[in-house]
């Protein structure tokens, strides 16, 4: 009930931001990313590209990809495995490509360094650390897959949090999976409102938390409410404590993944396109799975 | 009788050849799996290659590598599948040097990350059959806090099966370039992905 009120709050504030797109968006310094984002004209669709019949799966449908190559007398070979449309519309980019940027500075003059030095704790001990904070999210996956109606995955994850929370001692160990082979089935809010139709709606890019967008802010906000420190009173736990938590876990993940986002900025074109690209095609992925499981 | 029998022998014999001319088009061709595990194994041996350990070697692991990645990875089908449709906007020249660009800035942006390999384990678990031509090999790189799910699609051309896209964790390969090769070839002419290109690739 809380959920589905504070959805609405958001969505309430989020409403000025979204009419305000519509109108922003043509006179945006920018403007042509955002065109890019529409769908191309001047791109035949796949039934007028091979006369001859498309011996292909026709699984492309009406995507503007035909992911095929395009010689003609090659039109035998414009089989494809079966590929989403991948664009999100992005009204707000050039205040996008501002906090990316101060995003990438934030991870290599301070998360990056502090993650390394935090990197001399023996990685035994940093497992022990993710697996305690991982733990403390298997309320919101057992929540998540439940809306999902993935009840079996539902089922797992509950069985998962009592078994870590007890013989893995409040997460410490991954008890369930290491001995009983039980193991964790991701969900979270932004699937759920994925699930369940709602589209994206356009790309954000959040302050520290990076790639986002207006369904995947809401879900952030959705899982941040089924997560169980979200409910210790403020005596108990005060609000910078609880930042410290956050910033600690942060860090703690981050130790295991240094060397990704660089990996990803080097091979890139555009950093930017690149993580936009790779937002929206893990979510799409996301959603899927949520769709087919169970 | 005997008549019959002879006729019936000659009959097996057609087939015999028959088989034996069909078979081999289609039998030496190897599982799109064990194809793709065959080459991972084989950059995994270079790795552990304790001849070819420390800094000083680093050129030859890379050397290496790359002679392998030509051979298990189809560039040509890649290059023409990640520009999709603007790929006909190149003439053959544009697009033989567009081959050979992305070829390099691939091999120079992931050979570094292969070469940092950390002894995570890779299972390859299953493929599916996408068409007669078309499969996705799926594998798990185990990490000490996550399973990250690498499939690789693959086409069988010549009797070889080549790899033309890797997704990792949902991301495909060529659908990510696309979409910043699709920028500058919205505003821009090919020749200015082109110098994009070369720039980048001179850089590194």
């Amino acid at each position: 009930m809380k959920i589905l009120l504070s959805a609405i709050v958001i969505s309430l504030f989020l409403c000025p931001f979204s009419l305000r797109a519509e109108t922003d968006a043509p006179s945006a310094r920018s403007g042509q990313a955002v065109v890019a984002e529409r769908p191309e004209e001047q791109i035949p669709s796949p039934q007028l590209d091979s006369e001859d019949g498309d011996k292909g799966p026709d699984l492309q449908g009406d995507e503007e990809e035909d992911g095929g190559g395009a010689d003609k007398g090659e039109a035998e070979e414009e089989e494809a495995a079966p590929e989403q449309d991948t664009r999100i519309p992005d009204p707000f980019v050039s205040v996008n490509r501002v906090v990316y940027q101060v995003n990438d500075r934030f991870y290599f003059w301070l998360l990056k360094p502090v993650a390394q030095a935090y990197g001399h704790i023996p990685e035994d001990i940093r497992v022990v650390v993710s697996n305690v904070y991982d733990n403390l999210k298997a309320p919101a996956r057992f929540l998540n897959n439940a809306m999902q109606l993935r009840l079996r995955a539902a089922g797992t994850e509950l069985a998962r949090f009592v078994i870590n929370s007890l013989a893995g001692v409040g997460g410490i160990g991954d008890a369930a999976r290491d001995a009983f082979g039980i193991k964790k089935q991701d969900a979270d809010f932004d699937q759920t409102l994925g699930h369940y139709g709602l589209g994206h709606g356009f790309y954000i890019v959040l302050p520290v938390f990076g790639p986002s967008s207006v369904r995947a802010a809401v879900g952030l906000v959705g899982d941040r409410l089924m997560y169980p420190l979200t409910y210790v009173r403020h005596e108990d736990l005060s609000y910078a404590a609880a930042t410290g938590i956050a910033a600690h876990e942060m860090v703690n993940e981050t130790s295991f993944r240094i060397g990704d986002y660089e990996a990803m900025k080097d091979a890139a074109i555009d950093p930017y396109v690149s993580m936009r690209n790779a937002f929206t095609q893990y979510r799409q992925k996301k959603v899927r799975e949520s769709i087919k499981k169970d | 009788m005997r008549q019959h029998s002879i006729v019936f022998q000659r009959y097996l014999t057609v087939i015999y050849f028959i088989l034996i001319f069909t078979l081999p088009g289609s039998a030496s061709a190897e599982k799109p799996l064990e194809t793709v595990k065959g080459y991972a194994d084989k950059v995994l041996d270079v790795l552990r290659d304790p001849a070819l350990k420390g800094e000083s070697s680093k050129k030859v692991r890379k050397e290496k590598i790359r002679e392998i990645s030509k051979k298990m990875f189809d560039f040509n089908e890649l290059s023409k599948r990640t520009l999709s449709n603007h790929w006909r906007k190149l003439n053959p020249e544009q697009q033989q040097e567009f081959v050979r660009l992305y070829t390099s800035l691939l091999e120079d942006a992931y050979a570094d990350k292969i070469l940092s390999y950390t002894n995570e384990k890779i299972t390859f678990s299953r493929e599916i059959m996408l068409s007669d031509r078309i499969a996705e090999v799926q594998s798990i790189v185990q990490r000490r806090t996550a399973e990250i799910p690498i499939y690789y699609r693959v086409m069988l051309k010549d009797g070889a099966w080549r790899v033309y896209d890797v997704v990792i964790e949902g991301v495909s390969l060529i659908n990510n370039y696309r979409s910043q090769f699709r920028e500058i070839l919205l505003k821009d002419t090919p020749e200015a992905l082109l110098q994009t290109l070369r720039k980048k690739v001179g850089k590194t």
